[in-house]
């Protein structure tokens, strides 16, 4: 069968971007801008998706003046280890060529008109106590980010295909040749040609609850990045045979109860709010902002639990400062708050502790200073790439790819798509909608958070992990094929499902195989960090249809870099 | 109930059912005006409530998040 006759649409393009969001519209913003035919998928509409659909309220990461590139490098490495321990988490040349680039990243956001300036006309450099060294964060006015920059996209010509979800990458003879996609409002079945594949999916948050605990309907109220991150680019890039690095690691979150904004403990740290932590008796108590379980439990047992996050004594300036934030990031807080009946400025916000809940900064597709995957064509930027997070390093990291690409397609030569291996794609991709009395998404997929929750969850064990495995295993074999999709909405929920799974999975195997603890990383059978592990990284891959899981030593900052005193 | 539309308010421009994150509306072509069709899977973004030119959309947390 040819082409046309399999898919419902097939669409050519020289760069195919796979997500809408804060990395993926600069980058398909700089592809066009070099006169490539750049197509934009977006499983939501890229005026309002991603990470800063609802605004956001900073920007960094920026040079101090004075300040070399190799302390930046050193900073962001720094901070990694806060979370994930000692020793090297990722390629420090994807991060140096991130501040290499930084300042003209902004200055082409602000030729985007993007605005970057605060209201007095000059750039408002946060100063928390994050931000002391050799680091600096800008404070911004994003409410309209997205919509400011879809706008832009559209401007350039860029065919821009909404509610389109992108399932699989086709490769042939080990190179990015295009990719299979499927329509979630018509059902469409999308065959789209592409010389080279930027992946802009974000993270993966749904393999583990939110961090506020949901006990009934609603398990999509993620509030740091909206629900629609599943995974998927990472998933399709690992099944074409990419390497995936670091999926061991989990983010922690900072958790409230009432959360009204997603930065609400961003101002402490970042703005310097002095926000304070109170027990139930009103005390003041210090170092359980983000702690564990048991530093909870301990509270609990003297009887001064719950906690709170107070920032009812600060002076008036402070509160006006944190509701500008609230405007820039999530306006719908105040009509909430107001909803519930509390005061932003007097209500105490309920902590709670840490528990892992998405990934973060160092996990996702293994990319080089290039930001190129280790599959030919394919690239990758923003959060879906390791060593890189946040909007602005997100949004500058799409527009070096978008400005680089051009070098890649020039070479690509045409892409060969092979017939079989898109029969073999959309079948897969449809078979829930064929499915009689099977089992929803939503069912599928609490069963795989439960799972993650129970087996994997912060407290580790070799046991614990393996009866993960073994019931995330039987889950997949019984339910996977039962999966039933009413409508095309729901064949998306499907495949995001099938795309927890895959990665679920990884997640365990690499958790299984870190025998040690070292930050974050608790493993109750191997309480002490194992030296042999220092710097080595987990790395996994498909090859010839297997799993390959190997632990090596993420790349050296290149010597060149390393002598530069930028 | 996260969204909910008020149908005296809403003069059907879709802005809602083109912006959700999440497609958590579907479009009456008959009627030309937004249902919520997938309530189940709202983020409570505020994203419907904030971009709708009527505030025909009322966004509250149900008593689970309390």
């Amino acid at each position: 069968m040819s082409l046309e006759q399999i898919a419902d649409r097939v669409v050519e393009t020289d760069v195919l971007v796979v997500g809408g969001g804060i990395a993926g519209c600069p980058a398909a913003i700089k592809a066009a801008e070099h006169g490539l035919e750049v197509t934009l998928a977006e499983k939501s509409k890229p005026e309002r998706s991603g990470m800063a659909s609802q605004g956001i309220d900073h920007c960094g990461e920026y040079p101090r003046e004075g300040v070399t590139l190799l302390d930046l490098v050193g900073g962001w490495e720094g901070w990694q280890r806060v979370y994930n321990g000692d020793g090297r988490w990722f390629d420090p040349n994807v991060i140096y060529t991130y501040y290499e680039n930084a300042l003209w990243a902004l200055e082409e956001l602000e030729k985007l008109g993007i605005p970057m300036k605060w209201d007095d006309g000059k750039y408002y450099w946060m100063t928390g106590p994050s931000y002391k060294e050799a680091r600096c964060m800008l404070r911004v006015h994003w409410q309209n980010v997205k919509p400011q920059m879809a706008a832009e996209v559209r401007k350039r010509g860029v065919n821009v295909l909404e509610r389109v979800m992108v399932t699989d990458i086709l490769t042939s003879n080990g190179q990015v040749v295009g990719a299979t996609a499927i329509d979630t409002r018509s059902g469409d079945f999308i065959v789209i040609k592409a010389k080279a594949i930027v992946m802009t999916t974000g993270i993966l948050a749904r393999c583990y609850d939110p961090e506020t605990p949901l006990f009934w309907k609603y398990k999509f109220r993620y509030h740091w990045c909206p629900a629609s991150v599943s995974g998927d680019g990472w998933a399709m890039a690992y099944r074409a045979g990419a390497e995936l690095v670091n999926m061991d690691i989990t983010g922690w979150g900072f958790r409230t109860r009432d959360d009204l904004t997603i930065s609400f403990g961003n101002l402490p740290l970042n703005e310097g709010i002095p926000a304070k932590v109170l027990n139930s008796a009103g005390e003041e108590i210090a170092g359980v902002r983000m702690s564990s379980a048991s530093k909870y439990a301990k509270i609990e047992q003297e009887g001064t639990y719950p906690i709170y996050s107070s920032i009812e004594d600060l002076p008036d300036d402070y509160h006006k400062r944190i509701e500008v934030a609230y405007v820039d990031e999530r306006i719908v807080s105040f009509k909430i708050a107001e909803d519930r009946g509390f005061n932003p400025r007097t209500h105490r916000y309920e902590l709670m502790p840490n528990k892992p809940h998405n990934f973060q900064v160092p996990d996702g597709i293994s990319v080089d200073e290039d930001f190129k995957a280790s599959l030919k064509g394919l690239y990758s930027a923003g959060e879906c790439a390791t060593a890189l997070g946040g909007c602005g390093v997100s949004s500058a990291t799409g527009l070096i790819v978008g400005d680089r690409i051009h070098n890649f397609v020039s070479e690509a030569g045409e892409p060969v798509i092979d017939e079989a291996q898109v029969e073999s794609q959309k079948q897969a991709a449809l078979a829930p909608l064929s499915v009689k009395d099977g089992t929803e998404p939503m069912e599928l997929e609490s069963a795989i958070r439960y799972i993650c929750h129970r087996y994997v969850g912060q407290l580790k064990s070799e046991g614990k992990l393996r009866e993960g495995l073994r019931r995330l295993g039987s889950l997949r074999r019984v339910f996977l094929p039962q999966l039933i999709a009413k409508n095309p909405h729901y064949l998306m929920r499907c495949l995001e499902v099938r795309n927890i799974m895959d990665l679920a999975e990884l997640h365990i195997q690499a958790c299984l195989e870190r025998k040690e603890t070292r930050g974050n990383h608790i493993r109750l059978d191997y309480p002490d960090q194992d030296p042999s592990r220092d710097s080595m990284i987990t790395y996994q891959r498909m090859e010839d249809g297997k799993p390959v899981l190997e632990i090596r030593k993420p790349p050296e900052l290149k010597p060149e870099y390393a002598k530069e005193e930028k | 109930m996260p969204a909910k539309i008020e149908y005296k308010k809403c003069i059907g421009c879709g802005r809602c059912y083109d912006l959700c994150p999440l497609d958590v509306f579907a479009w009456d072509e008959e009627k030309e005006i937004p249902v919520v069709a997938y309530e189940y899977e709202c983020w409570h973004c505020g994203i419907c409530w904030m971009e709708c030119p009527k505030r025909a959309i009322d966004i509250t947390y149900p008593a689970s998040f309390w």
